[in-house]
């Protein structure tokens, strides 16, 4: 077992709705997917938040896409329009949440350390190309 | 199979205008549907229209339109648009004369409005209909009622396929919900109605507007794969490949730049959004925990088992209130003791404020580059920062009140600590808080019609 930050193995992006944090974590692997339905509860993320989260938390766990949405009320001071907070959309919970700390098995780092290198291998513009300039 | 397809050219109001552009040359699309109404959109544009009764839509579709139509109309393209705004009439009004000005005539412009339930809202209460606070759980608007400055309802696609059934080349409307736009042409193009039948192919394409209509936020903007997005700087739109058997594959324009992958439409399907399995629209209700994501090749993610739910009976209320004003100010201290500056000054500015008796509803200063976004889930490191910089914001009930927060910041830059760095002084902002809540869907008078574009 290791000690890690979430931001190892999972993606985070978070939104607003109203006075609601609405942030999507999404799993490197299947197993840790599995590890974030047994891992990740409203508790602990309010608890990982301190005061920020004023209202309830609720998790779905969105199994198809091995993800977790998470609700957070009353937690972006009024909302949008009306917030003092300078983040008034809540964009930056969702990497927040990647600073949780969390005991894993060290097969699960691997797994997402294959994940991040094949986004790499697959996406990034040079491998695309085959080290030729991009074609418009 | 018939197949359609529809694209995303604007997801906020103040969007990139080349990507819908390139994507009206080049994206083989017979829709593109343009989104611009945020929740504290309408609210602007009501005060507008307040002011000056031909105003209230979103005047950006003029230069817009101006550049848009002479590519989309000679294709046939047909362009959907909320940014009718609070006055959809005179917005169709002027996009009748650039049509006619361009010469691009005869055409037909479907204008649907009626969103607006402002005007009967008491009539509605009256009715025995609470207004209940979605947020807070308060039971009715009486404590905002003298304050409200607008109260929109999401509309549904019913009268966009009303109108693409009249003909028209053009749809021009008020508050239909983001996802109307999309789920309006896919059902009127493969013949839907909101009949038991076609509930799963209606949640298909009210999944289907929901991953593209914040145009850039699912092709590599805002997102997670920021570091293998192609050229970001020329971003593409999302376009939708909608096929009669309610699948759907999601990609961009050709040769554009971004991504589309399935990392992407993940991030987006979870997107301010509540209950995965519930994505409540006006047209239907989408389970999103249903699906398959299949990338078919690269940037092309196929959609399929798209399931869902009969619409909802009552409608989203988007009732906007004022509620005072917020000042702010802004210091920057340099290296060495940048933190212990910046602490200095925030004594200085809250001892200012009691020399001064200000009254604030809410104070809040935050340490840029230290805690400012994640607040107390951020540890604060030890060590002599290069830079901090105080950011001072208070919420009053008046403007004069507002007005001393930003005063005072200003102050602190000539009798602060050594070295306070300071920009320009910001403005003063009135709050307008929203209340959002439901409406019965038979209680909202929505109307449309042709307005017919000479040659």
């Amino acid at each position: 077992m290791v000690k890690i930050q979430l931001k190892e193995i999972v993606f985070a992006r978070s939104g607003d709705k109203g006075d609601v944090s609405n942030i999507g974590l999404m799993a490197k692997s299947k197993n840790i997917y599995d590890f974030l339905v047994k891992t990740i509860t409203p508790e602990r993320v309010k608890e990982h938040f301190k005061g920020m989260v004023k209202g309830g938390v609720e998790i779905y766990p969105v199994p198809n896409i091995e993800s977790l949405e998470i609700i957070l009320r009353r937690a972006l001071g009024g909302g949008a329009t009306c917030t003092l907070r300078f983040d008034q959309t809540g964009k930056s919970m969702g990497q927040a949440l990647l600073r949780m700390e969390v005991q894993v098995d060290e097969t699960l780092l691997k797994e997402a350390e294959i994940t991040d290198k094949e986004i790499l291998r697959r996406y990034s513009p040079v491998s695309r190309s085959n080290g030729q300039p991009i074609k418009r | 199979m018939k197949k359609v397809r529809i694209g995303s050219g604007s997801g906020f109001w103040g969007d990139l205008l080349e990507p819908a552009l390139e994507m009206a040359e080049r994206g083989d699309v017979q829709y593109i549907g343009f989104d611009h109404l945020a929740e504290l959109t309408m609210a602007i544009l009501n005060r507008m229209k307040t002011k000056n009764p031909e105003s209230g839509y979103i005047q950006d579709i003029i230069p817009w339109m101006k550049k848009l139509l002479p590519i989309s109309v000679p294709k046939g393209i047909k362009i959907i648009t909320n940014a009718g705004g609070a006055n959809p009439l005179q917005a169709a009004k002027e996009v009748n004369k650039i049509i006619q000005e361009l010469k691009l005539g005869p055409m037909k412009i479907g204008v649907v409005y009626g969103d607006d339930i402002l005007p009967y809202i008491d009539e509605t209460r009256a009715q025995g209909w609470k207004f209940k606070n979605l947020d807070t759980g308060e039971e009715d608007i009486d404590r905002i009622r003298k304050d409200i400055v607008a109260a929109n309802a999401y509309i549904g696609a019913d009268l966009i396929i009303e109108e693409l059934k009249k003909g028209a080349d053009l749809i021009i409307t008020g508050r239909v919900s983001d996802n109307a736009l999309y789920v309006g042409p896919l059902m009127y193009e493969f013949g839907w109605n909101y009949s038991e039948k076609y509930i799963d192919q209606i949640a298909a394409a009210v999944t289907v507007g929901h991953i593209i209509e914040c145009s850039a936020c699912v092709t590599g903007g805002m997102s997670n794969m920021w570091q293998v997005s192609e050229r970001p700087w020329e971003i593409g739109f999302p376009i939708a490949e909608f096929y009669e058997n309610g699948e759907a594959v999601i990609t961009k324009t050709q040769g554009s730049g971004g991504i589309v992958n399935p990392w992407t439409v993940k991030e987006h399907l979870l997107y301010e959004i509540m209950d995965p399995a519930n994505y409540m629209m006006p047209d239907g209700i989408a389970d999103f925990t249903a699906l398959h994501l299949i990338e078919e090749g690269m940037n092309r993610v196929r959609v399929t088992n798209m399931k869902g739910k009969k619409r909802p009976d009552t409608l989203k209320v988007c009732i906007g209130y004022r509620d005072g004003f917020i000042g702010e100010g802004l210091a920057f201290f340099p290296w060495p003791d940048a933190l212990e500056k910046a602490k200095w000054a925030e004594q200085w500015v809250r001892e200012r404020f009691k020399c001064l008796g200000v009254k604030f509803e809410e104070l809040r200063i935050d340490y840029m580059g230290v805690n400012m976004l994640h607040g107390e889930a951020a540890p604060i490191e030890d060590k002599d920062f290069n830079e901090v910089g105080l950011r001072i914001a208070a919420k009053t009930k008046t403007r004069e009140e507002a007005e001393v927060v930003r005063r005072e910041a200003t102050h602190l830059w000539t009798m602060g600590p050594i070295g306070v760095s300071f920009g320009i002084p910001l403005d003063v902002r009135p709050v307008v808080a929203l209340w959002p809540s439901l409406v019965p869907r038979e209680a909202v008078r929505v109307e449309s019609h042709i307005m017919e574009v000479n040659k």
